[in-house]
């Protein structure tokens, strides 16, 4: 397998002149790009005496610069560590201390530290690295989970689970060198990384924007650069519906695909996006920052199983496993595990004997409970901690709120357990919800509940919040709400 | 207080800088907390505001300060 630097270099050679990247008026080929992230890795080791292994963190921005600098740090040996700008200072300083980086580059919003520009890696050098394949085993990149389970954790991210990702993720998705993507995720977390290094293997172009805020610049550069393809979160889809309704359905003839990440997204949602691009390839994939695209599914074929998480991506194997790491059989319920290149090498800091808890028989554990049926489709069920155990029988707080979101009012929802106020239960179920409709009681909402959920999956308490708190990637911080 | 003013003072208190620092060009992505929730406080404390209601095909074509105030002033 070729590592994603490797097939960048090879698209310098066989496509010099194709353009690479495009942000606002600047257009680099594939030369240039292939040029300047030798130059970043020259520069990174000249200037921080940078040794393989070494980190480097990033405050990533979807700007040229960062992309040279991500791929020169890989070519020079060392390890990325993408951050959002606007990390807190508690969890940068973690981050920092962790990692111990060589130095710290980008713009931080909220943290005061001395950072480096990432053009001052394209300072001209009289000669420049010579283009060295990364060794696979090498780590590349480590993400910090954004803390769904409390401290944020390293996951370790080799050259080798890098290239498997890319590939995976193409395969499945068909891209093409023809392709022309528009970026407006986070380049800090997983699923935005992974669409720049599918797109720069696969020859493609990337259009830089980093942002959906500014739905009216995500229009007008999707028709000035004859976009066909993007990738977004379920939460950006609702943006973009909330601020420009159907529009999206001019595009139906242009938009060649789109990936979506992995959320809770309505089946009407998902039904709309049919509606409106019925020619275009909608790939919504499961996974995770240890496991990047583990299952795909594409909407229009397999429309009838949209309420599942899709089936195992090509190259990954999913399975179910007991608590006791018993690989169990089909609609069993219990641990869905996955296996593949792509699975994560470490967690930083961890001791092997631990990382190997990680894992049953060879399959990393996602934490998310579900069950495998015959025809291999994932139907998930819940994260097995945010299980909601009432009187020993377990409700999964997912359940509950997919039945809460499609109650007319009510935008968004997340369930937690709260000690049972009457002492008997042990825990019951507390239902936030975002609600546009001041008329909506909490009466009315139980009574349209009661028909479709057993009575001890029924909340007994309701709030109302004005947002329901969700990482970067769209899931929901259940955690944040036990606060 | 007229409409532009009204409407610095609701950008600069939901993206909490200064009103010193908001213009009629400033736009999304300018200040930290002018991100995508960000717009669509401002758009709904506008909304308040001024009795109004924005249409899908309004909202997507305000990207600055000048174009709320031209959406506001379009409905009053």
């Amino acid at each position: 397998m070729m590592t994603v630097e490797e097939q960048i270099f090879q698209n310098s050679i066989q496509q010099p002149n194709h353009i690479a990247l495009i942000a606002g008026d600047e257009q680099v080929t594939y030369a240039q790009l292939w040029e300047r992230c030798l130059l970043a890795a020259t520069n990174v080791r000249q200037k921080f005496n940078l040794q393989k292994g070494d980190r480097v963190i990033l405050a990533a921005a979807a700007n040229i610069d960062f992309i040279y600098a991500y791929f020169g740090i890989h070519l020079a040996g060392g390890v990325c560590v993408p951050i959002d700008p606007d990390t807190n200072e508690t969890r940068f300083g973690h981050i920092f201390t962790s990692t111990q980086p060589v130095c710290v580059m980008g713009t931080l919003h909220k943290v005061e530290c001395t950072t480096v520009p990432f053009n001052e890696l394209l300072t001209e050098c009289n000669e420049t690295l010579p283009f060295v394949q990364p060794d696979p085993e090498q780590l590349g990149d480590m993400l910090f989970t954004t803390g769904t389970t409390g401290v944020p954790k390293g996951v370790a991210l080799n050259i080798k689970n890098l290239a498997a990702a890319a590939l995976n993720i193409n395969t499945f998705i068909k891209n093409t060198e023809e392709d022309i993507e528009l970026l407006a995720l986070p380049v800090s977390h997983s699923f935005g990384l992974g669409r720049v290094r599918c797109v720069l293997t696969k020859g493609g172009t990337l259009v830089l924007l980093g942002t959906f805020a500014n739905i009216k610049k995500f229009f007008s550069e999707m028709e000035r650069c004859h976009v066909t393809g993007f990738g977004m979160v379920p939460a950006s889809w609702g943006y973009i519906k909330k601020m420009s309704g159907k529009y999206i359905g001019k595009f139906a003839d242009q938009l060649k695909y789109i990936e979506i990440g992995s959320s809770f997204m309505p089946i009407e949602d998902k039904k709309l996006l049919c509606e409106l691009l019925p020619n275009t390839r909608i790939n919504m994939h499961y996974g995770l920052t240890e496991a990047s695209r583990s299952a795909f599914m594409e909407f229009h074929s397999e429309y009838d199983r949209l309420d599942t998480a899709g089936k195992a991506s090509p190259k990954v194997e999913v399975a179910i496993f007991d608590a006791n790491g018993k690989k169990l059989g089909v609609n069993e319920e219990g641990e869905v595990c996955v296996k593949g290149d792509h699975v994560t090498c470490s967690y930083w800091n961890e001791t092997p004997e631990r990382f190997a808890k990680d894992f049953f028989d060879g399959y990393f554990r996602t934490g998310d409970c579900g069950y495998l049926d015959a025809d291999g489709y994932i139907h998930l069920k819940s994260r097995i901690k945010e299980m909601i155990n009432v009187g020993g029988k377990k409700v999964s707080p997912m359940e509950v709120e997919d039945i809460l979101n499609t109650i007319p009012g009510i935008e968004d929802s997340a369930c937690i357990a709260i000690p049972d106020p009457e002492g008997v239960l042990g825990e019951v179920v507390k239902a936030f919800i975002v609600c546009k409709d001041n008329e909506l009681t909490d009466a009315e909402i139980i009574n349209q509940l009661r028909p479709k959920l057993e009575v001890y999956k029924l909340p007994v308490a309701i709030e109302r919040i004005s947002e329901i708190p969700k990482t970067a990637s769209g899931k929901v911080q259940r955690l944040k709400l036990k606060k | 207080m007229d409409t532009l003013e009204k409407i610095i003072e609701i950008v600069a208190s939901t993206c909490e800088v200064e009103k010193s620092e908001v213009t009629e060009s400033s736009m999304v992505g300018d200040f930290p907390a002018w991100d995508s929730v960000g717009h669509l406080t401002i758009l709904s404390n506008v909304e308040e505001a001024f009795d109004i209601s924005f249409e899908p095909e309004e909202m997507m074509e305000i990207e600055d300060v000048k174009d709320i105030v031209e959406a506001v002033n379009a409905k009053l």
